[in-house]
């Protein structure tokens, strides 16, 4: 069977402009997409790493930006754990940004993820930037579905 | 050694455009700056951000659009998500840094096409500077022929351009640099390449004179009480040649040095001056604001008041000597540096002129002298704080508390601030509260417990309050405007710290979940050997919300209107939307919830003739505008909004605005989350349009 080219084309075009707005039916961080496990050894790599700067208690100081609390929940509200994690695996550690293995990145996102009370599950948190971008960030917890 | 490592980006082509302006700049005149200009960081060396400029009004100013953009991704080998510069227009051409590499850009104010680039490659020394990226922004100087650009690079070395080429001056220091990692009267250890010293925030260039400060690293869980010291420095902005320092840890023998007991003054480090400076041209004054000495948190390495940690200090300007100080917190424990540029201020107090200069802080007080002689323009008296119990600490029994004006933003938690929209969320809120020690300004920080409380539950501490972005003032109306997180709670519990970690007793930390030493492979993990305590990860962590809603009552920031003549607020507004979690929040359907502001710390104003300026800290969505963040106008005289216009992310550099060819700009600083750093200019449509 032979599809007209101007379908193909536009299916091809299709499928990244449909990432880019994250629909509600996604997971969301509200799912359980992390394990404590995982959020213990993302906390040992925070201290190491990210601590020095972004405070022991994630709130930030006057060069970084908190990574819990009202501005850091809102400005990632309605975007996608891949944002978050392509933001971290660009530019962080800012003394030596991509340093870290995507899967110690991953954890790190788990431990924060634990910190601001989102609930822990049974599967770790990806390490792939594509598939994090089918789970929804959140800052509230949505209500339940029916 | 580091000249090695340095490149510098130049491009003959830009030569050519460089060459086009210096045609354009009257060669005899001598140089005083346009009021349709913004030759330095904050307007003007006063710290105003004022402009008397109005063809951007509360008629228009919803009508404005973008008349350049330009990001900054490519001025740097990454891109960089936190853009902080306000850049200069002066004679024609605007100056900014940008870019995860500091470059300077020069462009063309109208157009924004760029006309030279210069970056400093630092290899090492770049990647191991504690403050990165582009910065806050330069300084412009010309003595009416020359014209010069200054900046310093994240390696803390001092850059001196040809504003009309980008092109180092070869007569400034060494091959228009001086590395500032040298001369400073002590030895920056370990070495020059790593040694922690830098700075972020934009020089300052007064009567010819380049005057420098220092910043450090974040100072929360240091690894020892020795550091670096952040002295204060005044170059000669024609040959870079040291004139004057000022010791902010004063030397043996110096005034203060005895406020330093045993022997503290030796080894402790920071007490530098990151943020802006203010200088009186005319009384030939300079007004530092000093940060805190090392460990933010804990003082108990440092006995004494510590002089001139949290410090006002105003020196000379030609020689650096000091002339009055006023320490704004004794023994600082609680992270208050002071963060903003000190504003000076020709007011009338009870019918007598004033020359005063005012300080914003983080604790929400606005302090108000006589910049002449340091005397407070209203009482200052010491007053009784708590005195705290954590072992090897000492404390300050008093701390001065300015009558006037009245705190301008929350410095303390307690009850009464949690929220109330409903009853049910009040009593969850009083819950989380339950688990640390309450009070008002200068409730000391205390051990993080299990079984006792985590911490102390502060606000107006290490993020303020009032951050580095500070206020504006308005020469017409004699009013002070300044943006302040009212709702960025900081919980301060300290932990006793492994010597591994640092040598400091204690550091910020919580109660289960003391600083690990990472083990190496295998160790302690085969059969038999001790196994580790098991501990929740986030130990005694607890996050500061009810289901997303902060802990506290709105108003989650503010912008007030402070009158120099009487001490008292002419108004007071929530600056932001109200958060989408509190619009769309279930438990809060219903209820008629004013506008809310926004909790963040790092908003700066603009005052014109007759609006003032600032944009959104925070992200929102609504049926106005996409996702996204507004940049928002208000009148100056009652603080009723006129007028908004959208930004693509949140506000992160303070705006600034020009006249060039007839057209009123305001260009602002946005990024944050995923969007990297973009400097705007906004202006109103053309005629006809």
């Amino acid at each position: 069977m032979k599809y007209p080219l101007a379908i193909l084309a536009f299916a091809a075009l299709a499928t990244p402009l449909r990432r880019q707005v994250p629909d509600a039916s996604l997971r969301s961080v509200w799912d359980g997409v992390y394990t404590e496990e995982q959020a213990k050894r993302g906390e040992s790599i925070y201290k190491k790493e990210c601590a020095a700067c972004h405070g022991d208690m994630l709130t930030g100081g006057e060069s970084a930006p908190p990574l819990t609390g009202g501005a850091f929940l809102a400005n990632w509200n309605g975007l996608t754990m891949g944002d978050l994690f392509d933001r971290i695996r660009k530019t962080m550690p800012q003394s030596a940004p991509g340093r870290l293995t995507r899967q110690q990145d991953a954890d790190i996102l788990a431990f924060m993820l634990s910190i601001n009370k989102f609930p822990a599950g049974k599967t770790e948190l990806y390490k792939q930037s594509e598939m994090l971008k089918e789970i929804r960030f959140e800052s509230a917890k949505p209500s339940p579905k029916k | 050694m580091l000249e090695k490592n340095s490149k510098r980006l130049q491009n003959g082509l830009f030569l050519f455009f460089g060459a086009l302006l210096f045609l354009s700049v009257p060669a005899s005149a001598q140089f005083h700056p346009k009021a349709t200009d913004w030759p330095s960081y904050a307007a003007d060396l006063a710290g105003t951000r004022y402009r008397p400029l109005d063809q951007i009004n509360a008629a228009n100013f919803s009508d404005l659009e973008i008349a350049w953009r330009i990001k900054t991704d490519n001025f740097g080998d990454r891109p960089e998500y936190k853009l902080e510069g306000t850049p200069l227009m002066v004679n024609g051409t605007l100056y900014a840094t940008a870019g995860s590499r500091r470059a300077v850009i020069a462009l063309d104010p109208a157009t924004g096409e760029l006309l030279w680039i210069h970056g400093e490659h630092e290899g090492k020394r770049g990647g191991a500077a504690p403050r990165q990226l582009s910065g806050r922004g330069l300084a412009y100087w010309s003595d009416g022929k020359d014209e010069r650009i200054l900046y310093v690079t994240p390696g803390f070395r001092l850059i001196c351009l040809d504003a009309k080429t980008g092109v180092p001056i070869p007569s400034f220091g060494n091959s228009g640099e001086v590395d500032l990692k040298r001369n400073d009267d002590q030895d920056i250890f370990p070495d020059l390449i790593t040694g922690e010293i830098g700075i972020q925030s934009a020089p300052v260039v007064a009567k010819d004179t380049v005057i420098i400060g220092a910043a450090f690293r974040e100072g929360m869980t240091p690894r020892s009480m020795r550091n670096n010291k952040g002295y204060v420095r005044g170059f000669d902005v024609r040959t870079g040649k040291r004139l004057w320092i000022f010791h902010t840890i004063p030397k043996k023998g110096e005034f203060g040095y005895d406020t330093w007991e045993k022997g503290s003054a030796e080894y402790t480090g920071n007490t530098g001056v990151w943020t802006q400076v203010t200088v009186d041209e005319q009384l030939g004054l300079i007004y530092l604001p000093v940060e805190t000495p090392t460990s933010d948190f804990y003082g108990g390495h440092r006995p004494g008041n510590n002089l001139f940690g949290e410090s006002l200090v105003c020196v000379d300007l030609k020689t650096g000597e000091r002339k009055w100080h006023f320490q704004l917190v004794h023994h600082p424990l609680w992270d208050m540096d002071i963060s903003s540029a000190p504003i000076l201020a020709d007011i009338t107090v009870d019918g007598k002129p004033v020359k005063a200069v005012a300080q914003p802080t983080k604790q929400g007080f606005l302090y108000v002298f006589d910049r002449v002689t340091g005397k407070p323009v209203w009482p200052m008296p010491e007053r009784p704080v708590e005195v705290g119990n954590v072992p090897g600490e000492t404390y300050s029994p008093t701390q001065p508390i300015p009558t006037k004006p009245r705190a301008y933003s929350r410095n303390g938690v307690s009850i009464e601030d949690l929220i109330d929209f409903t009853p049910a969320l009040r009593d969850r809120a009083k819950e989380i509260a339950s688990k640390y020690h309450l009070g008002p300004v200068y409730t000391p920080p205390s051990v993080s417990k299990l079984d006792t409380t985590l911490g102390t539950l502060t606000m107006g501490t290490a993020s303020g309050g009032t951050n580095w972005p500070g206020g504006s003032y308005d020469p017409e109306t004699h009013n002070v405007y300044v943006y302040a997180c009212n709702s960025c709670i900081e919980p301060i519990g300290l932990v006793a710290a492994p010597k591994e970690v640092s040598d400091i007793a204690y550091i910020a930390g919580t109660a289960g979940r003391e600083v690990e030493i990472l083990k190496g492979p295998g160790e302690n993990a085969g059969a038999d050997s001790p196994k580790p305590p098991k501990k929740p990860s986030g130990g005694g962590f607890t996050r500061m919300d009810v289901d997303g809603l902060i802990l506290v009552k709105p108003p989650y920031g503010t912008i007030t209107a402070i009158n120099l003549d009487s001490g008292e607020f002419v108004w007071q507004i929530a600056h932001g939307e109200t958060p989408d979690v509190v619009r769309s929040h279930p438990a809060l359907k219903g209820l008629n919830i004013p506008r809310t502001g926004q909790t963040t710390y790092n908003i700066g104003t603009l005052v014109t003739k007759t609006l003032v300026i600032a944009g959104e800290g925070n992200v929102t969505t609504t049926a106005d505008h996409p996702r996204g963040a507004m940049l928002r106008a208000y009148d100056k005289m009652t603080g009723k909004e006129v007028g908004a216009v959208y930004m693509p992310a949140p506000q992160t550099g303070s705006p600034m605005t020009y006249m060039v060819n007839g057209k009123q700009y305001i260009v602002v600083a946005v990024s944050g989350g995923p969007y990297s750093g973009e400097y705007i200019a906004y202006t109103l449509p053309s005629a006809g349009e």
